[in-house]
């Protein structure tokens, strides 16, 4: 071809009108919020020079009420590439464009993306900054979301999906990241919520800001729905890729194998202070993690959200697992209702992609009172021993102190499918704690007793002796061993090893009826 | 010029800045090759790790140091046993940061926190009374020795979340105080 | 020598410095395992570790005098040596002692008793003709009262709890309008805190230096002083780096300050370690303040300058030895400093920092003795107090001992706690300080700033932040993720896996 021929011309003439979309005021109405583009941020996440865009030329449709702005792409921006060395795929959705609002054509966009990172078993990730539906399209742009929510179910637990909320996310378009894997937020300057300020005030007559009513803060602390959030658009980015290393790209493979330092014989004699004598006192599980785990490193999901529980991402020799950890520091570590929901969707997500799970265990039981009962504790405790029952990724449990009640039977105990049981020397598993089983079975002798409070407590010493300790669980082959705590690493290593190729056959059926 | 930094590792290269808690910025460039450079010098440091302790070397100068708490892009460093608070911004999320902070008005309220675990021996101050920055406001027993707990702020007792013999733990909240 | 077991009613840094003399002297040492500390240094230190009888009660273990002579009964030891703090000073356990037969280091319960009470204390000072600071001998009862005595004795005055100790119930009134008002807050104050409203007054010294003698007594009735140290470098009344000898006192004030300490001693058959406490005013004028009947704290100075082993000498006494030495036999040499290290944060005003040691490295050279009670692993917890270690060099001279302090501080590495460190080089880099210009407003006055930095201290914290940050993020990146391990999966794992979708 004629290089100054008017064919190639028109071809470059073209690239140059869709570059300068993207012009300097474009861009500097993005910065001016503290936001990056629809670009920049898809330069940050992919490794350079791997991101290859598709559906650029894409156009809007026609409308028949109000105006629309012709443009290429419509509003977002389409492709795949490599993050840190693995294919993936991308939306990223243009504010700086008809608002970034879901027309037709931007939704199947999204939709292509979304089918062939399905077809090719690759991670997807969805950067949403949007005004939300195309009010022009009417009711074409709601079959848009549509099209995607299907997209996102049927993707689910196929290939991880990710949603970045990095603008506004209201109405419809909150569903499409509810329904996937994990959520991140940015704080301030990302939103999510269904019905937005302006209509709880005229309905309700409520004064919320956007802040208050969906921001990042509050969807990392009470809402639960944002499983991280971090101070600016670039860690976030980061967040993503350092999420994504510890997941397979799609549900038949494993994750990504990461050669440590840190042996795996490696005897840690101060995880024999960790837990306190008293066993009033409380401790931060999360010294006992970092102890364990390849060179103390985790990746904590839904930090801020139902602390009494930890959920997290890390490493043992190398090999990816989802730790879930009661944390004595918050409600004394026991389960709620937000704890079982918290910790049920992560065992789902890791049973999905193949991801071994490693419970720490030290539960008094669960929250007693009113508010939970009435609020379904018990759905929502059954919730969690559903999601444990079912996975059939290798399970395996060590008990640091307390594990009363049902509570014990819930995290994941042999009986309910546990592949490997421990327990510390400290574990204490009963039907329920010294002082109430003591104040039941002998409330007789105490009353008539000269000293109660002296024989109270040689009573509850008898029980700690006698009942509460590991060893008649261990005894029964409840427990596969009682294990010394500084060769908790080890235990857990030689334990995954064997249970590399478990494989468990499970009944046909369509699929269970999980209490949701 | 120095000569080049002796690194263990390889960085990620990039413009960085240090911010400290009161606003100072302290601008770094790391190259390719992972040499820092400083104002337009390349520093030559050096990082040792020895018998469990981390030094830095710089010049003359070796002082042990220690990240002691790190909050995604937090840190606090302990250098000599003094206690330095940064925030790791690139340029992009530094002129974030002071956009954001011009547009939101800062929060009307502080809370005053307990530094440390204890139990709440005196409480010096009255809800609706004004307190100046520096007043000790309660009284902690902790270790055997009664803290003095100080406002940070100037303003209004807004609420008083304890009372004469309560315990707490590090970081519950003690009082509000509107600015 | 009689004493042949030794138990230990202490912990931490004061244990271990009784079992190494114990050790050095042949004497088995026993010391106590409490719940708190199931950890400690000291209890590998000692020849026998002895467990805490379960509690029912809420005394603390170091307390329970009760328990603590039925520890030493039933495991037949020979002594009990209290340390300092806890029971050092209780009257009614070294009578205990002696009523069960056991040998107490340290004096009789009498000289214990009334040198305990101030009141009493002041009262013989003033009968042998040592210097008091005028005013009230008993405690007064209205402010009326304490007018009349200060209009006496001249403004200012202060006004302190005559039960209590450190500054509560302490008030310094400048002029007799604020009589009436600092009189109710002081007696209110002593009230609350020590149940004992009572008050007394005297005399208030301005920016006065605290030295104090140490001397020994034996039960022979032969008592000698070791020459003084200098302890004005206090925080709100604790005492952070201590000296000797002082900067102020010459050869014939040191004769004298140290026959008055003699002196007083003797009014009480005093035998065993003591020291007299003594404020001393900007025209060397001194007054008695007070007297501790125990080993304390601060007694390595005294060593490191003597050459002298005091509790070797503590516990030769109670075995009814005579002194080792006669009074013209005492030599002072050189000059000691010690600085104690806590574990607070310096820079929010001295706070308790709570935490774990994650490694510690100790300087040790010839002038340079670290008395401590930790190692790695320690837990500082809120049950006992932040005092960690204590840092003593000896030098020639002043200037010898302040730059030996420096470089022992630089080289004093402490992973996982913030100690006070920054705060003894603040200290011992101060210009006022270096010229011995000490007073007990030391502190508030002299010391600009709280805590010692090395200039570019800001910018290698930044830097180090930078790297360590720039590693991290490294560290995370392609290079490192093994993909094909993920994607290798046995033909087993595979067919399974496929099967059960």
């Amino acid at each position: 071809m004629d290089k100054n021929g008017k064919v190639f011309k028109k071809f470059t003439d073209r690239k140059e009108l869709y570059k300068q979309q993207f012009s300097k005021e474009n861009i500097e109405k993005q910065h001016s919020k503290g936001k990056l583009t629809a670009r920049e941020r898809i330069d940050l996440l992919f490794d350079s020079g791997t991101f290859e865009e598709i559906d650029s030329f894409v156009t809007s449709s026609d409308v028949k009420f109000g105006k629309t702005s012709k443009s290429y792409g419509d509003g977002v921006i389409t492709g795949y590439g490599k993050i840190s060395g693995r294919l993936a795929f991308v939306f990223s959705q243009d504010f700086t464009i008809m608002g970034g609002s879901l027309g037709t054509k931007h939704s199947s966009k999204i939709v292509k993306i979304q089918e062939m990172a399905l077809k090719m078993g690759a991670p997807m990730i969805g950067l949403i900054d949007s005004g939300g539906a195309r009010i022009q399209e009417g009711v074409a742009s709601l079959a848009g979301y549509a099209l995607i929510f299907s997209r996102n179910v049927r993707a689910s637990g196929v290939i991880p999906q990710i949603s970045v909320i990095l603008g506004p996310a209201a109405g419809g378009a909150v569903y499409s990241p509810a329904l996937t894997d994990f959520v991140f937020m940015t704080a301030k300057t990302s939103y999510m919520f269904v019905t937005g300020p302006d209509v709880v005030r005229e309905v309700l007559n409520q004064e919320v800001t956007f802040e208050d009513l969906g921001g990042a803060s509050v969807h990392s602390k009470k809402s639960g729905v944002a499983d991280f959030v971090f101070e600016d658009e670039e860690n976030t980015l980061l967040g993503v890729k350092r999420l994504l290393s510890y997941f397979p790209s799609n549900n038949l493979e494993n994750a990504p194998y990461v050669e440590t330092d840190d042996s795996a014989d490696r005897i840690e004699e101060r995880l024999r202070d960790v837990v306190p004598d008293d066993p009033n006192k409380s401790y931060d599980i999360k010294e006992v993690i970092k102890l364990i785990v390849d060179n103390g490193k985790f990746f904590e999901v839904s930090e801020n959200y139902s602390q009494n529980i930890v959920i997290c991402f890390a490493r043992l020799n190398g090999h990816s697992i989802g730790i879930i950890a009661n944390q004595p520091k918050f409600l004394a570590g026991t389960l709620d209702i937000n704890s079982s929901r918290k910790a049920a969707r992560f065992i789902r997500f890791c049973d999905a992609f193949n991801i071994p799970i490693v419970t720490l265990e030290d539960v008094p039981g669960f929250l007693p009172g009113i508010d939970q009962e009435h609020n379904g504790i018990i759905t929502n405790g059954a919730k969690l021993l559903y999601a444990y029952a079912d996975a059939t990724v290798p399970k395996i449990t060590v008990i640091l102190r307390k594990a009363y009640g049902g509570a014990f039977c819930v995290m994941n105990c042999r009986h309910l499918g546990g592949d490997f049981n421990f327990a510390w020397p400290t574990a204490e598993i009963a039907v329920m704690g010294p002082d109430g089983a003591v104040a039941i079975l002998y409330k007789k002798e105490i009353a008539e007793s000269k000293d109660p409070v002296k024989l109270k407590k040689e009573l509850v010493q008898k029980y700690r002796d006698e009942i509460a300790n590991p060893y008649i669980a261990e005894e029964r082959g409840y427990l596969d061993e009682v294990i010394d705590p500084a060769y908790t690493r080890i235990k857990l290593i030689r334990s995954l090893a064997a249970l590399e190729n478990k494989h468990v056959n499970t009944p046909q059926r369509k699929h269970g009826n999980v209490p949701l | 010029m120095a000569k080049k930094k002796e690194t263990q590792n390889d960085l990620v290269s990039g413009k960085y800045i240090a911010l400290t808690n009161k606003g100072k910025k302290y601008e770094f460039y790391i190259s390719e090759d992972s040499a820092i450079t400083y104002k337009n010098k390349i520093l030559s440091i050096s990082i040792d790790e020895s018998e469990g302790f981390t030094f830095i070397e710089f010049g003359k100068n070796k002082y042990p140091v220690e990240i002691i708490d790190r909050n995604q892009n937090k840190y606090e460093v302990l250098i000599n046993n003094v206690s330095y608070n940064f925030t790791v911004e690139t340029p992009f999320s530094f002129k974030r940061k002071q956009l954001l902070t011009s547009q939101q008005p800062s929060s009307k309220t502080e809370n005053i926190v307990a530094p440390l675990p204890g139990k709440i021996l005196e409480i010096m101050a009255e809800e609706g009374v004004s307190v100046l920055e520096g007043d000790a406001v309660l009284i902690l027993e902790a270790m055997k020795m009664q803290n003095e707990i100080t406002s940070h702020v100037s303003g209004k007792v807004k609420k008083i979340f304890v009372k004469c013999g309560d315990t707490v733990m590090k970081d519950d909240p003690l009082m509000e105080i509107e600015k | 020598m009689s004493i042949k077991s030794l138990l230990i009613a202490n912990r931490g840094e004061i244990a271990i410095r009784i079992i190494s003399t114990a050790k050095k002297m042949g004497i088995k040492s026993y010391v106590i395992k409490t719940t708190k500390e199931p950890n400690e240094t000291y209890l590998q230190m000692a020849d026998e570790v002895i467990e805490f009888p379960a509690k029912h009660d809420e005394i603390p273990e170091f307390l329970d005098i009760e328990s603590i002579i039925l520890i030493a009964k039933k495991h037949k030891i020979n002594a009990i040596h209290p340390g300092y703090g806890f029971l050092a000073e209780n009257p009614y356990f070294a009578k205990r002692c002696e009523e069960q037969g056991i040998i107490f280091i340290g004096p009789s319960p009498d000289a214990i008793y009334k040198m305990g009470n101030k009141t009493i204390a002041k009262q013989i000072a003033g009968k042998h003709n040592i210097p008091l600071l005028k005013g009230s001998v008993e405690s007064i009862k209205s402010f009326t009262e304490a007018e009349r005595i200060a209009e006496k004795i001249g403004y200012p005055v202060i006004l302190k709890a005559a039960a209590g100790v450190g500054g509560r119930g302490m008030r310094i009134v400048e002029k007799s309008s604020e009589m009436a008002k600092l009189f109710k807050l002081a007696t209110s104050e002593a009230q609350k805190a020590f149940n004992d409203s009572s008050v007394f007054i005297e005399k208030y010294v301005r920016n006065p230096r605290h030295i104090e003698f140490q001397i020994f007594g034996d039960k022979h009735g032969n008592v000698i002083h070791l020459g003084e140290r200098e302890c004005s470098i206090q925080r709100k009344h604790q005492k952070l780096l201590e000296e000797a000898p002082s900067v102020a006192i010459d050869d014939t004030l040191r004769k004298k300050m140290g026959e008055e300490a003699v002196k007083i001693a003797k009014a009480v058959n005093y035998y065993s370690a003591g020291t007299v406490e003594f404020l001393l005013d900007s025209e060397k004028k001194y007054f008695f303040m007070e007297m501790n009947t125990r080993i304390q704290v601060e007694h390595p100075v005294t060593e490191m300058v003597t050459g002298l082993d005091l509790i070797e000498w503590q516990i030769r006494i109670a075995n009814g030895e005579k002194l080792p030495l006669k009074q013209n036999e005492v030599k002072i040499n050189g000059w000691s400093i010690e600085c104690r290290i806590n574990a607070e944060d310096v820079q929010s005003n001295f706070s308790p920092f709570l935490g774990t040691i994650k490694n510690i490295s100790i300087p040790r050279s010839k002038n340079v003795r670290i008395d401590t009670g930790i190692r790695e692993g320690t837990e500082i917890t809120p049950y006992f107090d932040s005092m960690i270690a204590k840092l003593i060099v000896h030098g020639e001279n002043r200037e010898l001992a302040i730059e030996t302090a420096l470089n022992a501080l630089q080289k004093f590495k402490i992973k996982g706690i913030k100690t006070t460190i920054p705060f003894c080089k603040a200290v011992l880099n101060n210009k006022a300080f270096r010229l011995g210009k000490l007073n007990t407003s030391f502190i508030e006055n002299e010391l600009k700033e709280l805590y010692f930095q090395e200039p570019d201290e800001e910018l290698m914290a930044a830097l180090f932040v930078i790297y360590s940050h720039a590693k991290e993020l490294k560290s995370e990146t392609a290079a490192v993720l093994n993909y094909d391990k993920g994607k290798h999966l046995t033909p087993w794992v595979l067919n399974k896996r496929i099967k059960s979708l």
